[in-house]
């Protein structure tokens, strides 16, 4: 059977998943493509769920950056339309402000990143880091974080969204993904000393 | 920093199973290690979040330069007027945007400002002339690339996709007989199995909107959501919120 070509709704869909899932300028364009397609929803977010601009703006911002992690790293499926996945999110998104639980809401998204990566350590392993990571003084790490020199922030802050390094050595212009892993450790160990020392 | 890398080589796979169980089990027995493990995932989460306050600010821009398109687009319209009655048209037109039902042209304008402003042009495809054509209509060149895509079905009447970008573009040049017939002939491709032929001819009607048209698209939308074609979640979102 021939499938439908470009321009049907289901290939449009498809079409900038496979941009959000490839490395460097595209991607950037492909995430922004993606916040203007369903902006539309900011204004819904004020309308019909009597949200302030500001946190129907945060809403979406959040609902983009969450569909942008979940089509990466194919925890997205595609068992309904993007526009549909999305809109459930904001929802979610737009209804959790209204009950205003941010407090809560704030500590399960900061650790979002953590609990993936420990998915496959064993229970003990797992019980002991996490102990551990509830400890860190998240404000200091952040001012931290922000005191490195520029090219290490950028470095690091591309391999937290999972860039590889051989698609961090294309954007900034290292020679080869060994430099990269090499000045990525050094920035992490800067960043310790950083953080140990104050 | 050799512990960094042994921490970083182990969150990327690289340790085989011996290596993976003795780095677990430093973990429970090294304390000093385990917090070392911690900083890591710390800095990897603090550095995430900050990625993602980078995306905010680009997303806030963006956001800005949008609503900038639209306050010029509604001012241009109230400038005539007196400045009393200008606020007061003001004040009804905004009222009129957001608490009327909303009609089928405007269910339609949205479909088509998501999926119909650019065509993808593959970034490693060769140039040929569908490309050319696409090319052209992302530039804003809709006439030219229309008449290319007519080209390309005069030189081979079986090409469903320059049939269907030459219904699209008609529709966007408000040619709306012209995009029914192109979508009319997309039917007669019965061994597709994403044909989004249906929907579109609902969609041309919704923009039309002459006498009828609303009552046919209605019925076209029903079809699409009865034998699940392509558009079926937005025909079903349109026939309970029309």
């Amino acid at each position: 059977m021939r499938m439908g070509t470009a321009n049907s709704f289901n290939n449009s869909d498809r079409e900038i998943i496979e941009q959000l899932r490839q490395s460097g300028i595209d991607r950037i364009k492909s995430e922004e493509q993606l916040f203007n397609r369903y902006i539309y929803f900011i204004r819904e977010g004020i309308n019909k769920h009597s949200l302030s601009e500001d946190d129907a703006f945060d809403a979406y911002s959040d609902t983009i950056l969450s569909g942008i992690e979940k089509i990466s790293n194919g925890t997205f499926e595609g068992r309904s339309s993007l526009k549909t996945y999305l809109y459930q999110i904001f929802h979610n998104k737009c209804v959790d402000l209204l009950r205003k639980k941010t407090t809560n809401k704030h500590s399960v998204h900061r650790t979002e990143s953590i609990t993936d990566k420990l998915l496959h350590v064993s229970d003990t392993a797992k019980s002991v880091i996490q102990q551990l990571v509830d400890k860190s003084d998240w404000n200091l790490l952040k001012q931290k974080l922000n005191e490195l020199e520029e090219k290490c922030r950028q470095l690091l802050t591309m391999w937290a969204n999972n860039y590889n390094d051989k698609e961090i050595a294309a954007a900034l212009t290292y020679k080869t993904a060994d430099v990269v892993k090499t000045s990525r450790l050094r920035c992490l160990e800067k960043l310790r000393q950083l953080y140990k020392t104050t | 920093m050799e512990s960094l890398e042994y921490i970083d080589n182990y969150f990327k796979g690289e340790l085989d199973s011996e290596e993976t169980v003795r780095f677990e089990e430093k973990i429970i027995n090294d304390s000093a290690f385990a917090e070392e493990v911690a900083h890591y995932l710390s800095f990897l989460q603090v550095a995430k979040e900050q990625a993602d306050e980078d995306k905010k600010k680009r997303f806030r821009e963006l956001y800005q330069q949008d609503k900038n398109v639209n306050t010029r687009g509604v001012l241009r319209r109230i400038w005539p007027t007196v400045a009393v009655a200008a606020l007061v048209a003001g004040v009804i037109f905004g009222w009129y945007l957001f608490m009327q039902p909303v009609s089928a042209k405007q269910l339609a304008d949205r479909y088509m400002q998501e999926h119909f402003q650019t065509m993808i042009v593959k970034m490693d495809a060769k140039t040929d002339s569908m490309q050319s054509a696409r090319n052209l209509y992302n530039e804003g060149k809709l006439l030219q690339a229309l008449k290319h895509f007519e080209m390309l079905i005069q030189a081979d009447t079986s090409n469903f996709e320059a049939k269907e970008n030459a219904g699209i573009v008609s529709l966007r040049l408000q040619h709306y007989d012209k995009a029914m017939n192109y979508f009319k002939q997309l039917e007669s491709y019965t061994d597709l199995n994403v044909n989004p032929a249906i929907f579109y001819q609902a969609l041309t009607l919704m923009k039309r909107n002459h006498k009828g048209d609303a009552e046919a698209a209605k019925q076209l939308l029903q079809q699409v959501v009865d034998k699940d074609l392509v558009g079926k979640e937005d025909a079903q979102e349109w026939l309970k919120n029309w």
